[in-house]
């Protein structure tokens, strides 16, 4: 384990994964607030790990942990391979961590903020000037790269924090919300530059509240509740992936007609979000959320519905699996 | 806009560097530099750094423009090739006093939001997070504050440097003075940053840098003045005075007699005087004007070597004009011991503010969040 840290990143494809983020029974607390109240997670290398949870569940609490800035008071925590309170400085060096809210100095220009948090990670000037432009392209801030960083917009400062979380090249990316506060076209740009860090064999550990959001780019997911990770097998372990490729969304003209050739045929379906649970089905317009195996599966359904006389009208993956599967969490916690 | 995101990586290998494992004292200058610069290009492109530096230039300027014809007025009227040795040396002293108290009211603005203030502007957190040492981050911000202090300090020198071409001050003083203030200075601007780092409000800690600072210049003089009476007894001493067969006409040669005499026995309290600044660049300045002449400079000093050598044992109450009675110039000097004194709550100043700087933190200060 220690051999693939210290050597040369690996390329992804041939060794062994470098490790990416464990925590075991994590505590921390402020005063009699019990902020992180006994975690457990591991975040894959080469997956986009989302962090998903109420408000004050502990999210930022845990990320500040991981980044190396708070002591917690007891549990396990292994970032790279290391421990970020014993061995901070090994942690840091391969941890970019993006806060919620990214301070800018009053009078630095973007490309000076880069330049000087290059300089903190000890990359030499030259090169420093390099990575700067680069990433300035990268989140598409050249044209603002030479004002003063205060003076950009919400969205403009969340993007300069990106790309100063990025800035050393980590292995391991912990972003705080990073989708706040960003346009429509930037979260896009935002999903496809994390993929491609996760595909690149990194380790991208992101909290947001924008669950259609995560939803696209997340491999894994991990709820947290106040404190504690709801985690992922309480999901059914394949986590959102599976979950999210077998859900399909079915319409039919008569609502009565496609329920009961579904029950007819034994599936297990159930009403989507615009149909009232308790009202027995009525002949009407609606809809039903089921499980299918693969495209195929997907295939086989329209077939058979039409030859059974089923009015289809649409068949479409599923969206809002995991702000289903939060607000069925929310439930049972309450 | 193009929908491919290309994701730099820096040239060359894509490892993390293999760090050195350096912990919250180690210090490099590269770090210190990156700190400093930061913090120094801040404060340089703010409007009311250059403000602050004309409006004290022309204060300064304008008091010693002052001075300079007021001690002229006074001890040499219009005769320009009078003694210069009497106006020469209060003048110096006046422009000491006045550079060294502008200073010491600036300063501590200088530094004592450094740690508080990025904090709560959530700038500090991000810097923590990289591979600076907290001792890095400490030192970069305490010598950006300082070369601000030495800033205000270097557009003096023409002004003192005026009153010392006036008189009989040697050149060798004003450099003396100029060290000394700087490294006063210094000793602030740690006391800041070590207020800025303990106390989670820029007010707050704004406020205890000035109170630490009047501590020194106003209470400890304070302290001593009123502890004057109880470090004071009646004790038996040696007076060198008239003889008691004095008449009060004739011409006598005074006698040593054993009497009882109200002495002060400041020997146990001079340090009170010696922390403060206006003492110690008093007595660091070395100024040797004559000794009839109006230096307030040496004046002080003398009077401050005399209250630490304390109750000597002898009086002398010798009205008759005798050389005999050599009152014994104290050779000790108080600056040192004053300065050092300075420097030391400085040094805790730095300390404070490195180990509230050091992460992973255990305690945050009250009512704030890292991040
Ligand atoms: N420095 C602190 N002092 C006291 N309490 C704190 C501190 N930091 C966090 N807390 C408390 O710990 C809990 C977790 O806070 P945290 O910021 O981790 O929540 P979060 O999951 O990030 O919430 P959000 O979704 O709103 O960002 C909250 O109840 C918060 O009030
Ligand atoms: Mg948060």
């Amino acid at each position: 384990m220690t051999d693939t840290t210290a050597a040369p990143a690996p390329p992804p494809a041939s060794a062994p994964p470098p490790p990416g983020i464990v925590v075991r029974n994590l505590k921390r607390s402020f005063g009699a607030v019990h902020a992180l109240d006994g975690v457990s997670l591991t975040a894959r290398s080469g997956a986009v790990t989302a962090l998903v949870g109420p408000n004050g569940s502990g999210k930022t609490t845990l990320l500040l942990v991981l980044a190396g800035l708070l002591v917690p008071d007891s549990g396990e925590v292994q970032v790279a391979g290391f421990d970020p309170v014993v061995e901070g400085p090994s942690a840091r060096a391969r941890t970019g961590w993006m806060p919620d809210a990214f301070g800018t100095w009053d009078s630095l220009t973007a490309r000076e903020v880069l330049q000087t948090f290059a300089a903190a990670y000890r990359i030499d000037p030259a090169r420093a000037r390099a990575r700067a432009t680069e990433l300035l392209e990268t989140v598409h801030l050249t044209e603002y790269a030479d004002r003063p960083a205060s003076v950009l917009s919400r969205g403009q400062k969340q993007r300069l924090g990106l790309a100063r979380a990025l800035v050393h090249d980590p292995q391991v990316l912990l972003l705080d919300e990073p989708a706040s506060g960003l346009d429509p076209r930037s979260r896009v740009d935002l999903r496809i530059l994390l993929r491609r860090l996760a595909e690149e064999g990194r380790t991208v550990l992101v909290s947001s509240h924008i669950l259609s959001e995560l939803e696209e780019m997340a491999d894994d997911v991990v709820f947290v509740s106040r404190g504690r990770a709801a985690g992922a097998s309480e999901l059914g372990g394949a986590g959102l992936a599976a979950t999210d490729r077998s859900t399909w969304h079915v319409r039919a003209l008569s609502y009565a007609a496609l329920t009961g050739w579904l029950t007819s045929v034994g599936a297990s379906w159930q009403p989507d979000d615009e149909q009232d649970p308790h009202t027995p089905p009525r002949e009407q317009p609606g809809g039903v959320l089921l499980t299918i195996e693969g495209d195929e599966g997907a295939a086989r359904l329209v077939r058979d519905a039409v030859a059974a006389g089923v009015p289809l009208v649409s068949l479409s993956p599923a969206s809002g699996a995991l702000e289903r599967a939060y607000l069925a969490l929310e439930e049972e916690r309450r | 806009m193009t929908q491919m995101i290309e994701v730099p990586a820096p040239d060359g290998a894509t490892a993390p560097p293999t760090v050195k494992v350096r912990g919250r004292w180690a210090l490099s200058w590269h770090g210190v530099r990156t700190v400093a610069a930061l913090e120094l290009r801040q404060r340089v492109r703010s409007t009311r750094w250059v403000v602050a530096l004309v409006v004290w230039t022309v204060v300064v300027g304008a008091i010693t423009l002052l001075l300079f014809g007021a001690t002229r007025r006074i001890f040499d009227f219009d005769d320009v090739t009078a003694d210069r040795s009497q106006s020469g040396p209060l003048l110096f002293a006046a422009v000491t006093f006045l550079v060294l108290g502008l200073g010491l009211l600036v300063t501590p603005t200088l530094s004592s939001t450094s740690v508080n203030g990025d904090r709560n502007a959530g700038t500090l957190a991000t810097l923590q997070v990289t591979l600076l040492t907290s001792a890095e981050i400490a030192l970069g911000k305490l010598l950006a504050a300082w070369a601000a202090a030495c800033a205000f300090l270097v557009l003096s020198l023409p002004f003192l440097a005026l009153a010392t071409g006036a008189g009989p001050t040697p050149w060798w003083s004003l450099l003396r003075v100029v060290a000394i203030i700087a490294v006063l200075l210094v000793a602030v601007c740690a006391i800041g940053l070590g207020m800025s780092a303990l106390v989670s409000r820029s007010a707050g800690s704004t406020v205890l840098t000035f109170i630490v600072v009047a501590a020194v210049t106003f209470i400890a003089p304070l302290l001593f003045g009123l502890t004057y009476q109880s470090v004071s007894s009646y004790q038996e001493v040696r007076v060198y005075g008239m003889p008691s067969s004095w008449n009060g006409e004739d011409e006598v040669q005074c006698v040593w007699t054993q009497e009882e005499r109200w002495v002060a026995n400041t020997q146990s309290t001079w340090w009170l005087l010696a922390v403060n600044p206006f003492v110690i660049v008093a007595d660091g300045a070395g100024t040797n004007a004559d000794d009839d002449g109006t230096d307030p400079l040496r004046g002080m000093r003398d009077v401050v070597r005399e209250v630490r050598a304390g109750a000597s044992g002898q009086v002398d109450e010798c009205w008759a004009d005798s050389s005999e009675f050599e009152a014994v110039r104290s050779e000790h000097a108080v600056w040192p011991w004053g300065l050092g004194f300075n420097v030391l709550l400085g040094a805790i100043g730095y300390v404070v503010a490195v180990r509230r700087l050091s992460i992973p933190q255990r305690t945050l200060p009250r009512g704030t969040r890292v991040a």
